[in-house]
């Protein structure tokens, strides 16, 4: 599955620069860059071979150059979707999530109780949701005609139910490929002790992993004296251990080795081993991958939907968290504590917190609270967690512009749908903004994006516009 | 640490300490004279000497209600981080301290209650921490009322003691502070069946001769102690008091009269008579869930120690086969009082709290969370007014197995405290203000409930 996808992309790699000889300059266009640049009024970008060339208000046009004419239209960057089940509900139609309490005098909804939290946690960190999705889905291609130009598909489940994906929207037919199949490791918390203590072990082990790791250099030497003197026949069985071992290691993940022949990153664990001549209990891919997190080398998503399930973390893990590239808050339901009231353990955890853009109630009330604000106003960097319809993508700029009404920067609201959550992907350098040597992923508005009267005029992937199946 | 004496000039005028009034009135219906109070509450839990303590709150000034049915008037309580440090009129107040104004104020115990559900803790379960959700809104709502405790079941015995159960507080925002005791009662149900009461008695007398057998072995320096006999592990624990066993009629709920198909009218004598049997078989007392005719028979079960939990205002017809004797009305805990058991009050839905099925929905007022109405329900029955307080505090605790952590407002019990704003008792009186564990978690005027009625 993956060796067809890794073939597929290159033959997109190919195709890219066939396609597009020609560099495109937008002109005349306001634009959003969501970088230091700010807006750009009346500005042009220049795009070659898919990327973006030169950005300002006084990039020349070349001469032979394929000319947009955006007079009048706002430009602002392709949105990035970081945690995303479409495509894997089975049938393609992916819909989108409920968001407890979305709009406005939404009910939220009730707190599971009966039977307490979320059951046993499991712990398949090594598991990549890449191997389980069906690529050629109507859905990948919907939401990029909304304008979702990065999707990343995320595995679902208790503790650490696995890798998340990167999917690659293609301009042609609704081919979806994964381009990155370890984008970030989940992991999911349950309110209660079992899941906790499920967690807290995974990450003991974890732990101790990362320590066998750090002191690969110092084994060998207490382990040749013993084998100088006594029983050198043992040795034999010992080397014969060895290729079972490593067999046992590409069990799980056999297919993942050739998407990751072409990176250099990471496996830092398999680079020792071939010296070593201790017979070791065969490593846990699972517990690897965690200990890779720990390390800093993969990054993680965390989700914590309340102050409730922070709380019950926290219990477990004590007050200093690992480190995750981002907290992900599937629900705000003040029913079990909005997110702001952890503020301060949640920026030792993540710099990042990704919600649904929506405003809640505050509980016994019927007046409105912004819990999205109050995380920002207490300095934690938010990315919004986007829907998973095209529908559901195109009415969330309400919601968003509910938020900038009540008291959310713009600039902020903007941010939190492109440039954040590439951040928080750590794809900052290749998506979410409008600057040189980014991919021209941009959508072009009538007006500005947070205008109710304005609308998506076109999506431009990689420098291709987007068939649009919407004519006005 | 720098200390101050603070001196109370009404201090004098006020040294007046009211003594339990139950002994002081008498019954009418039945006629019943005045019996001895329940011996006093253990002793709580010595707090750590050693301890440093990080914040000090004295509540200055208000009346206390001890929660024993004693009352100090202009009375100073000091709270030592979430333990109370000192009761008493001419205290040492610690440098630094939060004071808290409630002259003028009545000062009482939270309420502990036997019998509750919601305010975040789960609907079932073996593990009470599993989902337990301090932010619940219906914690707000439980405080509002006074409660800052609460005896959580889940499961029960049927022949033989079973089930789990914990003491929760309202801590609010406070995960950590939530459990307060785990599985201090076992529950199972009557009647028995001659077969199913044999059975009992067999194990109790593996259970007794078990702990002959564990106390001759410690007499033994090399001899191991022997392991419970099996289906004796949950009767031994109520043996020993580490366990208090609640005792219910049938097979779950309450069924009022003419409802059940059974011809039995409920928890009525003849299964009280044998739920009495069962206490004297465990030589402890035993609780009564809501037995209909333990009054009838009041001194029987004050002679085994026993407790009950009554909703004073359910009122059960009499059979006019035996109209003295039978039924239940509003002088029912006052007679239980009387005889010198304990009692616990209950709606007569059974529970306080946001129970999915019950509910709680709309605004307050209804009748789910006012426990101070329903024990003045009781006062209505003739039980005395202090005495009362009890039903809600210390005795409730002590039916809950947990009256050495809370349910009166004594020196090294849990800080969970109400400021009220009259009588513990009366329906116009709302709380001002909750602390759980030392904490102010519940403020009328900061909360949607009751801010808007000023008085």
């Amino acid at each position: 599955m993956t060796k067809r996808c890794f073939l597929t992309a290159l033959a997109l790699c190919l195709s890219v620069p066939l396609a597009a000889q020609a560099p495109t300059a937008f002109v005349h266009a306001r634009i959003l860059t969501m970088t230091d640049a700010g807006t750009i009024e009346d500005g042009t970008i220049l795009v070659r071979d898919g990327r973006i060339e030169a950005v300002g208000a006084d990039v020349k046009v070349p001469p032979g150059a394929h000319v947009v004419d955006v007079a009048g239209g706002t430009v602002m960057p392709g949105l990035v979707h970081a945690w995303s089940k479409a495509g894997l509900g089975g049938g393609g139609g992916g819909a989108a999530p409920s968001f407890p309490g979305g709009r406005r005098g939404g009910r939220p909804t009730r707190v599971p109780s009966g039977g307490g939290g979320g059951g046993n946690a499991q712990v398949q960190a090594a598991r990549k949701i890449a191997d389980q999705i069906y690529d050629r889905q109507d859905i990948f291609g919907e939401l990029l005609r909304a304008g979702v130009t990065t999707l990343v598909v995320h595995p679902d489940g208790t503790g650490f139910p696995g890798q998340a994906a990167e999917l690659a929207p293609n301009v042609g037919p609704d081919v979806a490929l994964a381009v990155r199949d370890e984008a970030y490791v989940v992991v999911s918390p349950a309110p209660g002790p079992r899941a906790g203590k499920a967690i807290k072990d995974a990450l003991d082990k974890a732990q101790k992993a990362l320590e066998e790791r750090k002191k690969p250099k110092e084994e060998p030497k207490p382990e040749e004296k013993p084998a100088e003197g006594d029983k050198p026949a043992e040795q034999k069985p010992e080397g014969e251990a060895k290729p079972a071992e490593g067999e046992k290691k590409e069990g799980p993940a056999p297919e993942g080795k050739e998407g990751e022949k072409p990176k250099t990153e990471e496996k830092p664990a398999e680079a020792p081993k071939p010296q070593e001549k201790k017979p070791e209990p065969p490593k846990d891919p699972n517990i690897e991958v965690i200990a890779d997190v720990l390390d800093g080398q993969r990054r993680a998503f965390l989700t914590l939907g309340s102050a409730m399930d922070v709380q019950h973390y926290r219990s477990f893990v004590g007050d200093e968290p690992m480190k995750s590239a981002a907290v992900v808050a599937e629900r705000l339901d003040p029913r079990t504590g909005l997110l702001s009231l952890e503020a301060e353990w949640l920026k030792k955890a993540a710099p990042i917190v990704l919600t649904p853009p929506a405003m809640t109630q505050v509980p016994n009330t019927r007046t409105l609270a912004h819990p999205i604000k109050d995380l920002a106003d207490a300095g934690l960097q938010i990315g919004f967690l986007l829907p998973d319809s095209a529908n559901g993508v195109r009415s969330m700029r309400f919601d968003v512009m509910e938020l900038v009404r009540c008291g959310l920067p713009a600039d902020a609201a903007l941010r939190a749908m492109t440039v954040v959550p590439a951040q928080a992907l750590g794809i900052q350098d290749k998506v979410g903004s409008i600057a040189e040597g980014r991919r021209a992923d941009l959508l072009v508005f009538t007006g500005d994006p947070l205008d109710p009267v304005s609308d998506l005029r076109s999506v431009y992937l990689a420098g291709h516009e987007v068939e649009s199946h919407n004519p006005r | 640490m720098m200390m101050h004496r603070t001196t109370v000039l009404a201090a004098a005028l006020a040294a007046l300490t009211l003594a339990p009034d139950g002994s002081a009135q008498r019954f009418g219906r039945r006629g019943r004279p005045p019996e001895a109070q329940p011996q006093a509450a253990p002793q709580p839990e010595k707090p750590a000497e050693n301890k440093k303590v990080e914040s000090w709150t004295v509540i200055q000034g208000g009346d206390v209600h001890v929660g024993d049915g004693t009352v100090l008037r202009r009375t100073h309580v000091v709270l030592a981080d979430d333990k109370i440090h000192a009761v008493g009129q001419e205290v040492e107040i610690p440098e630094g301290a939060t004071i808290v104004d409630a002259t003028g104020k009545v000062v009482a115990p939270g309420f502990c209650l036997p019998m509750a559900s919601g305010f975040g803790a789960p609907g079932g379960g073996s593990d009470v921490r599993e989902g337990l959700n301090p932010f619940d809104p219906t914690i707000k709502m439980g405080l509002a009322a006074g409660i800052t405790s609460f005896l959580w079941t889940s499961g029960s015995g049927a022949g033989t003691p079973g089930g789990n159960s914990a003491v929760v507080k309202l801590a609010y925002g406070d995960l950590d502070g939530m459990v307060c005791v785990e599985n201090t009662t076992a529950s199972m149900r009557m009647p028995l069946s001659a077969q199913d009461l044999s059975k009992f008695r067999d194990l109790v007398e593996q259970a007794r001769k078990h702990q002959d057998a564990v106390k001759e072995a410690a007499s033994k320096p090399d001899t191991k102690a022997p392991a419970a006999p099996k289906g004796t592990e949950e009767i031994l624990k109520v043996m020993s008091g580490e366990k208090r066993l609640w005792i219910a009629s049938g097979g779950g709920g309450f069924r009022f009269p003419g409802m059940g198909g059974s011809g039995s009218r409920g928890f009525d004598q003849t299964q009280i008579r044998q739920a009495m049997e069962i206490a004297s078989l465990l030589g402890v007392g035993v609780v009564l869930d809501r037995p209909i005719e333990a009054w009838a028979i009041a001194d029987e079960v004050a002679a085994t120690g026993s407790m009950a939990v009554v909703s004073p205002r359910q009122r059960v017809e009499n059979d006019e086969a035996a109209p003295d004797t039978t039924g239940s009305n509003i002088a029912q805990s006052a007679i239980l009082h009387a005889a010198g058991v304990p009692v616990a009050v209950t709606t007569p839905s059974g529970r306080f709290g946001g129970s999915p099925s019950i509910g709680t929905g709309g605004i307050m007022g209804q009748d789910l969370n006012t426990p101070h109405v329903d024990a003045a329900f009781a006062v209505r029955g003739g039980m005395p007014n202090r005495a009362a307080l009890r039903t809600l505090t210390l005795d409730s605790a002590k039916i809950a197995n947990a009256d050495r952590r809370v349910g009166s407002i004594e020196a090294g019990k849990d800080a969970d405290i109400l400021i009220l704003d009259g009588d513990p008792l009366h329906y116009k009186t709302f709380v001002e203000t909750a602390l759980v564990n030392g904490k102010v978690v519940y403020r009328k005027d900061d909360e949607p409930f009751y801010r808007h009625i000023r008085r």
